[in-house]
């Protein structure tokens, strides 16, 4: 038995934006202390790890372990009918094959049900270290949405190096190439433009543009969005939901060419 | 050709052993191919119609070229890292086979005259296709073309298939790439089917898992070996009247052929009287292959090369192959992408699906029954 209440619905109509285009199907953990989801894109070059934490719901029960496949494109669509100020509840029974998604208006005065089918889903689970990052960077996430928007017309890949500078986005392509410097500001009175690095050492690293830009549709969960770097470690891009969990996109570096293919 | 009935036989007993997968999914791995099964498919399909094949202006046959060149880069620009195995001498065993083959052949042959003559399309169409041959000629034209464009080939001791399984047990490469099922039965880890369809064809691609076919089977390595030879392999007859599903239902009551073979009603069946299983079974247990093969590398295209060797020997045209050798320095590129599996390892997930395999429980069940019967078995 399974029975989760989140007041606020459209944190979970976002978190399914977010992720959709990245992964089609996906299996939803469930337990004692949150909803979670761990899945990986088809090349296996970027993971998403999602946590929405018990204490983030209303109400929340889960007896016991349980894992759900569900193909994400076809909740979204669900998800879609819910309104953006409605309670969304999430309940599935022991032993049934579906989930049910139930939808109450903020006035109690209209109350949806969308039952959909689960599936099962063969999907390898990475074990994820805590590691120490090298540099982290926490800036704006819309404008390191738009960093990668501008960026990939320019070029596929973009070059990520943190500095006692700043950190520097970079690309080249076909018609020319661009750089992007942030430097660090803490806005006192504004916290959410705030760009705050923390480096340990040097670091720079290649990504492929076309999965930063997937990830950053999650800019719409959280003001600020926070880049891990190191180098022999794919990157972390965390958007914090609300204070009770977060996502999480974890991207491959791209890397250099063994000596002889430069050959 | 392989192992017959294989594929089906794993469809009903072992579904979990193959998964379907996205040929984009394979990029970053290094995937052994078994080259002269590939040059067969291509003599078969490239630019045929009829009697009518892709030749240079000597009248030389030049489809295995434009199969090859073609797909390998259809596989470099999907980021995987091809290395091409070529047989080397078969195995005595297999003599008898090729010499069925080579009767097969002539057969076509006269046949294909006839249809000629008769001016039958249709017959023309299907015997040409009996009549292909994969010469000494057409596998060095090919290795010269993989060297030129920079893609590793290794040549196998004896059997491809062998070599490749071996290569991805020493996990130099991820798996293994091949139309033909002996790549399980002689231990691929990792077979993949399809790879080298044309991607018009949009199939996915079989991965099928050696461990997990093991499991589903109820089998051990050799026990499954052992299935393999009585479902009918390249190296021995099979027993007449026993196919695939009796071989399993056989192989799980008995263990082995030896036992099998004590046990089956002789009148039923009629065991071949020259039946070598034994010495089948070693080819597939202990093949001669090779680890001593040069370190696998992918290097760039020797353009001049290419263009000297497609376009000036083979009649190919000029424009396409200069395209194609910027599509192969461009995937140069996309293969640097790295995999995420290359810096956090799978764990075991402790969640149960909340919907319920129906079977899932019967089998696993079943499968501890199973290893207790046989640990039973060989205190006996």
């Amino acid at each position: 038995m399974l029975e989760l209440r989140l007041v606020q619905g459209s944190l979970l109509k976002k978190v399914l934006e977010a992720i959709r285009e990245l992964v089609t199907d996906a299996n939803f953990d469930c337990s004692g202390t949150g909803f979670s989801l761990q899945a990986m894109d088809s090349s296996h070059v970027a993971l998403v790890a999602l946590l929405l934490r018990a204490e983030g719901f209303e109400h929340y029960r889960c007896d016991r372990n349980l894992s759900m496949g569900m193909n994400l494109n076809n909740m979204a669509k669900m998800l879609r009918c819910a309104g953006n100020d409605d309670i969304i509840t999430i309940k599935a029974d022991d032993g049934s094959d579906t989930v049910t998604f139930m939808f109450e208006s903020p006035k109690q005065d209209k109350i949806a049900d969308f039952e959909m089918k689960l599936m099962d889903i063969d999907s390898e689970h990475l074990g994820i270290p805590d590691s120490e990052y090298q540099a982290i960077v926490r800036m704006p996430s819309a404008e390191f949405m738009r960093i990668c928007k501008d960026l990939s017309s320019i070029g596929d890949t973009v070059v990520i190096s943190v500095t006692k500078e700043g950190v520097k986005f970079s690309t080249s392509g076909e018609i020319g190439s661009a750089n992007i410097v942030c430097r660090q500001n803490q806005t006192i009175d504004k916290p959410e433009e705030a760009t705050i690095i923390e480096m340990q050492e040097p670091v720079s690293l290649t990504f492929a543009l076309r999965y930063m830009n997937s990830f950053t549709k999650a800019s719409s969960l959280s003001e600020q969005v926070t880049i891990s770097l190191s180098s022999e470690l794919p990157v972390v891009v965390e958007y914090k939901i609300a204070e009770m969990g977060y996502i999480r996109f974890y991207l491959a570096p791209k890397i250099e060419e063994d000596e002889e293919m430069k050959a | 050709m392989g192992i017959k009935g294989l594929t089906k036989l794993l469809a009903d007993n072992a579904p979990k052993a193959m998964k379907e997968q996205k040929f984009e999914s394979y990029f970053g791995r290094k995937i052994a191919i078994d080259a002269s099964m590939s040059i067969y498919q291509f003599l078969i399909v490239v630019g045929r119609t009829g009697m009518e094949t892709l030749t240079n202006e000597a009248g030389e046959v030049t489809s295995h070229l434009q199969g090859m060149f073609n797909r390998t880069i259809r596989l470099l620009e999907a980021g995987i890292k091809p290395v091409y195995v070529f047989d080397g001498k078969p195995p005595d065993m297999k003599k008898e086979e090729l010499a069925k083959r080579f009767s097969k052949r002539e057969d076509a042959t006269n046949d294909l005259k006839e249809a000629v003559e008769a001016g039958d399309k249709d017959a023309v169409e299907k015997l040409s296709k009996r009549t292909v041959k994969v010469t000494a000629q057409h596998n060095d034209d090919c290795k010269r073309l993989l060297r030129l464009m920079g893609v590793p080939v290794v040549e196998a001791p004896s059997e491809a298939e062998a070599e490749c399984a071996a290569l991805c047990k020493n996990d130099k490469v991820f798996a293994v790439a091949s139309e033909d099922m002996d790549s399980l039965t002689f231990g691929a880890p990792r077979f993949l089917r399809h790879l080298m369809d044309p991607s018009s064809k949009k199939i996915p691609v079989m991965e099928f898992d050696v461990a997990k076919v093991l499991e589903e089977l109820e089998l051990t390595m050799d026990q499954f070996i052992d299935l393999c030879i009585l479902c009918g392999c390249d190296y021995c007859d099979s027993i007449k009247g026993i196919g695939g599903q009796t071989a399993l239902k056989l192989i799980r009551q008995h263990g082995s052929i030896e036992s099998i073979l004590e046990n089956l009603n002789k009148d039923r069946y009629q065991i071949p009287e020259d039946w070598p299983y034994q010495e089948a079974r070693r080819l597939f247990k202990e093949p001669n292959v090779t680890l001593d093969v040069p370190e696998l590398k992918w290097t760039p295209p020797d353009e001049e090369g290419l263009i000297s060797f497609l376009v000036k020997d083979n009649g190919f045209n000029e424009d396409r192959v200069t395209k194609a050798i910027e599509k192969i320095k461009s995937a140069k590129n996309k293969s640097s992408q790295g995999r995420l599996e290359s810096f956090f390892k799978p764990v075991a997930t402790t969640s149960a699906p909340l919907k319920r395999k129906e079977t899932s429980d019967k089998t696993s069940k079943a499968a501890a029954a199973n290893k207790k019967t046989k640990a039973g078995g060989k205190k006996k």
